[in-house]
């Protein structure tokens, strides 16, 4: 049977270390994948009025006028972006795929932003 | 019982909705953002409105080429058409004195800090709503650099002023920003508000806190669309970045930036990204929100190795730099004050020292 | 051809061996699970075992031969589950190929079972990720899993270290 006693006899050193190892790793996975946690929102603005807060879990094309046109906002397996935007400098575009809570992407010139929501958000405002 | 449950929920539902407010509005030309805490729904969105008119107000006055109306420049476009023209005339008593107060922190930043570039500016294209690529004006890029257009050239007496240097042309594109922080929160402490957020064009000033923790902001990384670190902001704390990721256009591969090197006429092209926290000022020096856009400017533009004397120069302890390869360098005292979300793989620690 | 086929003693062990790993995966397939897809992967105790008894062929054969039958037996051939079992075997496998190599005086069978509980459920969630559920909220689920494969492989291992002394079957 096992008792403590033989548990104790049968890890050796290098057992130790392997527990040791993957208790660490189990420990890092913890901080760094629970920390940010994934939204599950994205909260789509226009001027300065929310337009709507969509799922991250359907996949769905969204079109949304701004007062330079029509911007295309993509959702996909727990992601978003901005697809298509009428403006001219496309930094909003490529900003790509926002999948954490937190993250955000405005389009300045369109007034079209996207803000992931989630359960926890880890700052108030974002500096940029 | 039922009625000591019912007092339970009411005193746990008002606890946990936090009386936060909070509103976000394309107004100066960016959005800007305003989070009100402990104040009612009503009042506070009085009171934000009131703030987003005044900016409103503000960008229209001080805007560097959009003109007013039809057929009225801003005020700014007047006092640059007199420049060009050699003409003296007289401003408005606030603007006279953020002229003044521009000057007096160019000169601090050796010039790099330099409101008077309007020219060189709109030459790289970048006094447009909508900008994309364009070729080098090589040319008028050298014509204006060579003018040397400097704060020191505008003569300012009360509310009179004139330039020396006739290729002066103002775009405080590197400095309303924070003007209209301290601007925003004069106004609300004013009006008795003890906690808010201020957010405009990501440059932030906090007032108060979140309920019972510290207003919390990230810091975007330059390249990735997220966050790289986070702090705590405290009451009357400032914090502005400045990166090559905000306003640029991408030719034959390389990156222009809007931040102008005054020496050269060209781009900085030795950072991603500058950002600089300020603790709050003593009255009559220079407010946090000013110091938060200006103070980033030279240490954008300086580089790595100097950015420790414009640093102290601006009495600024906490600064975080991402120069070109990506390498941060962070100050002893903001190390201690971040949050890494991405850890940048290169991160060296500056050592202060303590200066004379 | 058929003919000239005589199985081995050695095949005869890999049919019994893997017969016996079948059964230990059948009964943790039908005892529920407190939490979906967390489960004490007792069958690998058989691999375990095996690889220290006849070597890391023998051990390989039993396993991917438990996975084929097992599917078959409970209707999942091909399938999801099967796609499943097959990675997290194939990478444990792997990974048991790599740990045989470390030095026996300091790493007993708790090491190897927990390096291969390890790469059992990193081969399953990287089929989850890119194939079932192509979630970025999967990663939220690493930790959870971790835990159980740090767990329930120092456990295995302990059971396979104790029956090797014993030198049962």
């Amino acid at each position: 049977m096992l008792t403590l006693k033989s548990l104790h006899k049968q890890l050796l050193l290098g057992d130790w270390l392997v527990l040791l190892l993957a208790a660490l790793l189990v420990c890092l996975s913890f901080l760094s994948l629970w920390q940010n946690a994934p939204a599950a929102k994205v909260q789509i603005s226009v001027a300065d009025k929310v337009y709507a807060t969509y799922s991250l879990n359907q996949a769905r094309e969204i079109h949304v006028r701004g007062p330079l046109g029509e911007a295309v906002i993509q959702i996909a397996k727990g992601k978003a972006r901005f697809a298509k935007s009428p403006c001219s400098s496309q930094y909003c575009v490529h900003q790509g795929w926002l999948s954490k809570a937190g993250q955000v992407a405005i389009c300045i010139p369109n007034q079209i932003s996207l803000a992931l929501v989630g359960e926890a958000k880890p700052y108030d405002t974002l500096n940029y | 019982m039922r009625y000591l449950a019912l007092l339970l929920s009411v005193l746990l539902f008002g606890c946990v909705k936090a009386p936060l407010y909070h509103s976000q509005s394309y107004v100066f030309g960016t959005l800007v953002d305003i989070s009100i805490y402990g104040e009612t729904d009503e009042r506070a969105a009085t009171l934000a409105n009131h703030v987003q008119q005044d900016l409103q107000n503000l960008h229209r006055r001080v805007h560097a080429w959009k003109p007013a109306s039809a057929d009225q420049l801003s005020e700014l476009g007047q006092v640059n058409a007199a420049f060009a023209q050699g003409r003296s005339l007289t401003v408005a008593p606030d603007l006279a004195a953020m002229l003044v107060e521009a000057q007096q922190l160019s000169a601090q930043s050796d010039g790099l800090f330099n409101p008077a570039l309007g020219h060189l500016i709109g030459t790289w294209g970048f006094q447009r709503d909508e900008f994309g690529p364009q070729a080098i004006a090589t040319l008028a890029i050298q014509k204006w650099r060579d003018a040397k257009p400097s704060m020191a050239d505008i003569v300012i007496e009360g509310e009179r002023i004139r330039s020396n240097n006739s290729a002066v042309k103002l775009d405080l594109g590197g400095y309303a920003k924070g003007y209209a922080l301290d601007r925003a929160v004069a106004y609300l402490r004013q009006q008795g508000v003890q906690h808010a957020l201020i957010n405009i064009g990501g440059n932030i000033i906090a007032m108060g806190q979140h309920g019972d923790h510290p207003w919390r902001v990230g810091i975007q990384h330059p390249r990735l669309p997220n966050a790289m670190a986070s702090l705590d902001l405290p009451d009357g704390w400032a914090i502005g970045t400045s990166g090559d990721y905000q306003r640029y256009f991408m030719l034959d591969g390389q990156r222009y930036c809007h931040i102008i090197d005054p020496r050269t006429g060209y781009p900085a092209k030795h950072m991603q990204s500058v950002t600089v926290l300020v603790p709050p000022q003593a009255v009559g020096r220079a407010g946090a929100g000013v110091l938060s856009d200006v103070a980033s400017k030279p240490l954008f533009i300086a580089g790595v190795t100097q950015s420790e004397h414009y640093a102290q120069v601006f009495a600024i302890q906490d600064y975080l730099l991402i120069d070109d390869t990506a390498a941060a360098y962070v100050s002893r005292s903001l190390a201690k004050k971040l949050h890494w979300l991405a850890k940048p793989a290169k991160l060296n620690t500056i050592s202060q020292h303590a200066h004379p | 051809m058929l003919k000239h086929f005589q199985p081995s003693l050695e095949d005869h062990r890999i049919a019994k061996l893997a017969a016996f790993a079948i059964a230990l995966h059948m009964l943790e397939a039908v005892v529920p699970s407190p939490l979906p897809g967390v489960k004490p992967g007792i069958a690998n105790i058989v691999t375990l075992y095996v690889m220290y008894q006849y070597g890391f062929v023998t051990a390989a054969w039993v396993s991917l031969l438990r996975v084929l039958a097992s599917s078959l037996l409970l209707g999942q051939f091909l399938s999801p589950g099967f796609a499943l079992s097959l990675a997290g075997a194939g990478l444990s496998l792997a990974s048991l190929y790599a740990g045989m190599h470390l030095p026996k005086r300091w790493f007993g069978p708790v090491s190897l079972s927990v390096l291969a509980a390890v790469a059992h459920i990193a081969g399953q969630l990287l089929v989850v990720r890119f194939w079932l559920i192509p979630h970025a909220g999967v990663a939220y689920l690493v930790p959870v899993f971790a835990v159980a494969a740090l767990f329930f492989g120092t456990i295995n291992g302990l059971i396979t270290a104790q029956l090797l002394k014993s030198k049962v079957p």
